[in-house]
C-alpha cells in the first residue's frame, strides 16, 4: 500500500524545507502531492524530489522557473537512465551472437 | 571517512560562517549525488553535507571546537536519493525524453516500453485527462437536508461554490465535473470528488426521509392537549397535541420530511421543574378516587 505523508511529516522529515518554500514549489507545480480525505498525501517519491529541490534551492539559489526546467531535465535523464538499464539488462542476457550482432550495429553507429 | 568536519569541506578552522557556507555550496554543486554520478563524488557530498550540518550551527560549532561533540551523532536522517527512485519503473514523475514523437523509433521505443504516462508525460503530442481530485466535505444537518450552497478551498488555492442537493446523505459522494486537475493537451479536465459527512443536530434526527424529533411537553398540556409550536427543517409549524398523550407517542407532520418524506413528533412529557404543594395536594385526592396502573399491559389471552 502507498503511505501518504501529510505536509507537517514532510516538513519535519525534511531539514531543508520550510512550509512557504514548500508552498511556493506548489504553486510552481514542481511537486505533485495527490489530494487525500485528509488533505494533500506525499509519496516516498514526492519527499525524495523535495529532498533534492532544497539542495538545488540551498545551492544554487534558482527560481521556481529555473527550477522548473532543472527537474525536467533531470526526470528526462533518469527515466532514459532507467530504461537504457533496463535494456542493457535484457541485451545481458542474450546469446552471444545476438549481443555481437547489437555490439556492431553500436559501434557502426556510435564508433 | 575522517571525523573533521572542516577538512571534509576543505576549510581552516578559522573559516568564517559565510566561507562555511560557500564551501559546501562549492561541493553540493560539484558532487550531489543526483547532478554527478560518480561515487567518488557521492562520498565527498555526504561528507560535506555532515559536516555542514555540524558546523552552520554557531552553538554546535563551538562544541566541536572545544572538543564537547565529535562528528559521531551527527549522522543525518538518511538521505533520500531521488535519482535511485526516479530510475525505477513507474515513478510518477517519469518524463518522456523525445523517443514518443520520433518517426523512425517511436514504434520500437512504445513495443520496448510502452506508453508512458505519469502525471507530468512529457512531449508535444501527449494527450492525458486531468486528475482527479478527492475530497472529504463536511456539511450541517439542515444545508443537508434542505440543499444549498457551500464553498470549498482547492488544494492548489483558489476556492469552488458547490451546490449541495436537497436530502443528501452522509458518506454520498458528490461529483462535479471538469472540477478536478487540468488536463494535458487535449485531455480534458479531470472530476472533483466531495464526500459528504453531514454533521449532526442538536434536535433532528434523520430516518430514510422521515425527519425524527423529540417534543417535550408539559404535564398539563398531556392532560389537555392543545396547540404546540414544533421545529421542522423549514421552520416552526403549530401541531395539534391530542388530549392524554402518553410519552413515547408518535405524531406525523405529513410533508415536513425531506423529498416528501414525513416528520415523526416524539412526545415527551417533562415534569414542571418543583412540585408544588398545590400539585401534590391535587393529585393526593385525584389517585384516592381515579387511581389507575400504567404498567398494566393487556391480558394474555387465555
Amino acid at each position: 500500500m502507498v503511505r501518504y505523508y501529510s505536509e507537517t511529516e514532510v516538513i519535519t522529515l525534511i531539514e531543508d524545507l520550510s512550509p512557504p518554500r514548500l508552498k511556493a514549489y506548489l504553486s510552481a507545480r514542481i511537486v505533485h502531492p495527490v489530494t487525500t480525505p485528509q488533505g494533500l498525501g506525499y509519496r516516498d517519491a514526492d519527499l525524495a524530489r523535495l529532498q533534492l529541490l532544497c539542495d538545488l534551492s540551498e545551492a544554487y539559489d534558482l527560481p521556481e522557473d529555473a527550477l522548473q526546467m532543472v527537474m525536467s531535465l533531470v526526470d528526462q535523464l533518469n527515466t532514459a537512465r532507467g530504461d537504457l538499464r533496463a535494456l542493457m539488462r535484457a541485451v545481458s542476457s542474450e546469446p552471444d551472437e545476438v549481443r555481437r550482432r547489437i555490439q556492431a550495429c553500436l559501434r557502426d553507429e556510435r564508433g | 571517512m575522517s571525523g573533521d568536519p572542516y577538512a571534509a569541506l576543505g576549510l581552516a578552522r578559522t573559516a568564517s560562517e559565510a566561507e562555511i557556507k560557500a564551501a559546501y555550496r562549492k561541493i553540493a554543486k560539484a558532487d550531489h549525488p543526483d547532478l554527478n554520478p560518480d561515487p567518488a563524488a557521492a562520498e565527498r557530498f555526504k561528507a560535506a553535507a555532515r559536516a555542514y550540518d555540524l558546523l552552520k550551527d554557531p552553538e554546535q560549532r563551538r562544541r566541536f571546537d572545544a572538543g564537547e561533540i565529535d562528528m559521531q551523532g551527527q549522522e543525518r536522517p538518511q538521505r533520500r536519493s531521488y535519482r535511485e527512485q526516479a530510475e525505477a519503473a513507474g515513478h510518477p514523475y517519469a518524463r518522456g525524453y523525445g523517443f514518443e514523437s520520433d518517426p523512425d523509433l517511436s514504434d520500437v521505443f512504445a513495443d520496448l516500453f510502452g506508453r508512458r504516462g505519469g502525471p507530468q508525460g512529457g512531449g508535444h503530442d501527449f494527450h492525458m485527462r486531468g486528475q482527479d481530485y478527492r475530497f472529504g466535505l463536511e456539511v450541517d444537518f439542515l444545508t443537508a437536508a434542505r440543499g444549498g450552497k457551500t464553498r470549498i478551498s482547492l488544494p492548489e488555492g483558489g476556492d469552488l461554490e458547490v451546490a449541495i442537493p436537497r436530502g443528501v446523505r452522509d458518506g454520498q459522494t458528490i461529483r462535479l465535473r471538469g472540477k478536478g486537475g487540468a488536463g494535458m493537451g487535449q485531455g480534458g479536465a479531470g472530476d472533483a470528488y466531495l464526500t459528504v459527512s453531514v454533521a449532526p443536530h442538536p434536535d433532528f434526527r434523520r430516518e430514510g426521509d422521515d425527519i425524527l424529533v423529540v417534543l417535550p411537553i408539559g404535564l398539563d398540556e398531556a392532560v389537555l392537549g392543545g396547540k404546540v409550536a414544533v421545529p421542522t427543517i423549514d421552520g416552526p409549524v403549530n401541531m395539534t397535541i391530542p388530549k392524554g398523550a402518553s410519552s413515547g407517542r408518535r405524531l406525523r407532520l405529513r410533508g415536513r420530511g425531506i423529498n416528501g418524506g414525513d416528520q415523526q413528533v416524539e412526545l415527551r412529557i417533562v415534569m414542571p421543574p418543583k412540585v408544588d404543594d398545590e400539585l401534590a395536594a391535587f393529585f393526593e385526592e385525584w389517585r384516592g378516587r381515579h387511581g389507575y396502573d400504567p404498567r398494566a399491559r393487556p391480558k394474555a389471552g387465555g
